[in-house]
């Protein structure tokens, strides 16, 4: 029997054998009965660099029978650290969830390695995240609107913002259709409600920050302790701090942008995940400078999420980010 | 003989077939130079101002300038700024239509929130119909009525081409990109001279391409204590606006103010990110997705002129900084030339303090 159990990153929530079992048999394979036949995993390994570890890894896989599909491994020039991410089929039958954990725990073990990760998402639970906003609704329906339409795998397990939105508005009502409870907490300069925060919020795996204008200390982000993904409306490093459309249209540039990526105690100065720009001109407004760049805002921060809920997101260095 | 005046006319509007000049100028090269031709040219080549068409020569060309009789096949372009108000445009195509010039590409902006009114058009004509000099009294008229801060005509085929000067450093890429650029005639300019604080010795490829062509090389290094700025506005104070080509002097305010035309920088970065000195290395520590290029206006401020063109590529964790450097000297060629082009075709104006219109 499979046991589904909870990916190594993600907190302990254990699915329902039974349901788990059934719901995906009946989902994943072809043929009308039976345990699914071959299922995707991704496994990303960050470790010291040595001669061997492409080997091992993949022999690791073909033992069990898995089917790697494709790689992608980075050896930086200057450094001997070893990025890699693999995803392959395998059957459950033959690679049970615990055991492949296992196996990757031991080469985890063997070569040192500074993360390890594997995840079956057919068998593994989403990711648990909760999303904070403010004012600004762009990014946060974007993201529901995807999230709704099973573009973005996880489970939302709550909206938090200091933004009071009454019960007739759009968001509102999406929430309520969906079961996902919004939390309203206003802030103040002497109260960001961050105990507040920390406690709805536990159970999380990430959190996104969409548009969410306040910010986050250094003694919330220790407590919290899990990674934290933020849009910034503008071309990182230019246009810190807020406004930043209407500095970048004051400065005269030829090219806006947006830059998601993780929250330190500094802010906007997390390593970088994604940032794609557009062009603007003369012929540009204030007020299409701000359009183009929430266009950007809701597709950049989904390209994040996609590639962080992918496992292709990997820290390296202390500001930057190997991203597969 | 053929009288121009006489020749039948196209009804309004309707352009004339492209004569083999045309045709030719249309691909990028040179039209057939006619012994008439050479002669304006020749006429005209001391300075853009001043120029007289003869009308002797021009009254020739006419039999060779269409297979029918036409609106003109002579290419103008004229830009203007000023207050916006009711019926400048209508004004500008009437003056350029009643000398029977056909307009074949406008482009007008209006800001939302101020009334400032720019343009820039392109038409054709026929220099014995409408001469140089008649043109250039009409849109001074225009000039004058609508208190135009700007208004210039250009007419590329009868006058001199923009006098350069490109001071470089010691990376060459711009400057060499820029050189073959020139000789293959996509950069329609006179480089009058190259000016550099880095010695170049007379086997190396730049050295040669300029001897070649016959284009001087001044070698004006320079020190903390001594810019040689006089020396260099000596050198330059002939052209029509001057290109840095990762120069990494920082020019004075009173070398700008002395020199007082249009200077076009390169810098290697997307500004405002990454001002200063090696801007590839302060992008790759930054762990940038991300990297670009900005030609700018040279003012007072480093790298903080109005912006004229920005250009990016994508990087990402298997970019080293040497990499990174490649990206964006790759960049800087493109971004540079194209703001070069761009500002030798009237398409780039002054806007507001910091910024342009690129049409």
């Amino acid at each position: 029997m499979v046991v589904a159990g909870a990916s190594s990153s993600s907190s302990s929530s254990i699915l329902g054998i039974a349901s788990g079992f059934f719901s995906r048999a009946l989902h994943s394979s072809k043929t009308s009965s039976g345990p699914p036949t071959a299922v995707h995993g991704i496994h990303v390994f960050h470790c010291p660099d040595v001669v061997g570890i492409v080997a091992k890894l993949s022999e690791c896989i073909a033992l069990r029978g898995g089917n790697i599909h494709s790689v992608d491994v980075f050896v930086p020039e200057n450094k001997q650290v070893f990025y890699s991410r693999c995803e392959f089929v395998f059957h459950p039958a033959r690679w049970p969830r615990d055991e492949i954990n296992n196996d990757f725990m031991k080469l985890s073990k063997l070569f040192n390695a500074e993360r390890s990760v594997v995840r079956v998402p057919y068998l593994d639970p989403k990711y648990k995240i909760a999303v904070l906003a403010s004012k600004q609704d762009h990014c946060l329906f974007d993201l529901l609107h995807r999230w709704q339409e099973g573009r973005l795998p996880v489970d939302i397990s709550c909206v938090i913002s200091n933004h009071v939105r009454s019960p007739n508005t759009h968001v509102i009502r999406f929430l309520e259709r969906h079961g996902i409870p919004y939390h309203h907490l206003p802030t103040t300069p002497r109260n960001k409600r961050e105990d507040e925060i920390l406690e709805l919020v536990a159970d999380t795996d990430f959190l996104v920050l969409a548009r969410y204008m306040q910010i986050l200390s250094g003694r919330f982000l220790e407590s919290y302790g899990k990674d934290i993904i933020n849009i910034h409306h503008g071309l990182l490093p230019s246009f810190k701090g807020g406004n930043p459309s209407k500095q970048a249209f004051d400065a005269g540039v030829k090219l806006i942008g947006a830059t998601s990526h993780f929250v330190t105690e500094e802010l906007d100065s997390g390593a970088i995940i994604e940032q794609m720009v557009e062009r603007v001109s003369h012929r540009d407004t204030l007020q299409s400078f701000v359009q183009k760049s929430e266009n950007l805002e809701k597709q950049c921060l989904a390209q994040a999420l996609k590639s962080y809920c992918e496992l292709q997101v990997l820290h390296c260095d202390t500001n930057k980010t190997v991203v597969f | 003989m053929v009288d121009p005046d006489k020749a039948p006319s196209l009804p309004h509007g309707v352009s004339p077939p492209l004569s083999h000049a045309q045709e030719k100028r249309s691909e990028g090269t040179e039209p057939d130079l006619d012994p008439m031709t050479l002669l304006r040219r020749t006429a005209y080549s001391s300075s853009a101002s001043s120029s007289i068409l003869q009308i002797a020569g021009t009254f020739f060309r006419a039999p060779h300038s269409s297979t029918a009789a036409v609106a003109g096949s002579t290419y103008g372009v004229h830009v203007f700024q000023c207050p916006d108000t009711v019926g400048i445009v209508a004004k500008l195509s009437e003056c350029i239509a009643s000398h029977g010039g056909n307009i074949h590409s406008v482009d007008v902006f209006v800001p939302e929130d101020r009334r400032v009114f720019y343009s820039r058009s392109e038409f054709v004509f026929d220099p014995a119909r409408w001469p140089r000099v008649l043109m250039d009294n009409d849109f001074s008229n225009l000039s004058k009525f609508f208190n135009a801060k700007i208004s210039i005509v250009r007419v590329p085929d009868l006058e001199p081409k923009h006098k350069i000067g490109v001071l470089a450093s010691k990376q060459e890429h711009c400057l060499v990109d820029l050189l073959h650029e020139w000789q293959d005639g996509r950069l329609p300019v006179d480089i009058k001279c190259v000016i550099s604080n880095h010695e170049r010795a007379p086997n190396t490829h730049v050295i040669r391409f300029l001897e070649r062509h016959g284009i001087p090389y001044h070698c004006l290094p320079t020190s903390p204590g001594n810019k040689r700025e006089d020396e260099i506005l000596n050198l330059v104070k002939d052209t029509d606006f001057l290109v840095l080509a990762r120069y990494m002097q920082i020019l004075s305010g009173r070398f700008l103010d002395s020199y007082g035309k249009d200077i076009i920088n390169i810098h290697h970065g997307l500004l405002p990110s990454f001002r200063g000195g090696n801007p590839s290395k302060q992008a790759y520590d930054a762990g940038v997705k991300l990297i670009g290029a900005t030609s700018h206006f040279v003012t007072e401020g480093l790298d903080a002129g109005p912006i004229i063109e920005q250009m990016v590529e994508r990087v990402s964790h298997r970019d080293n900084l040497r990499s990174f450097v490649q990206k964006s000297e790759n960049l800087e060629k493109q971004c540079l030339g194209k703001a070069i082009k761009s500002y030798c075709e009237l398409r780039v104006l002054p806007y507001e303090l910091k910024k342009t219109v690129v049409f």
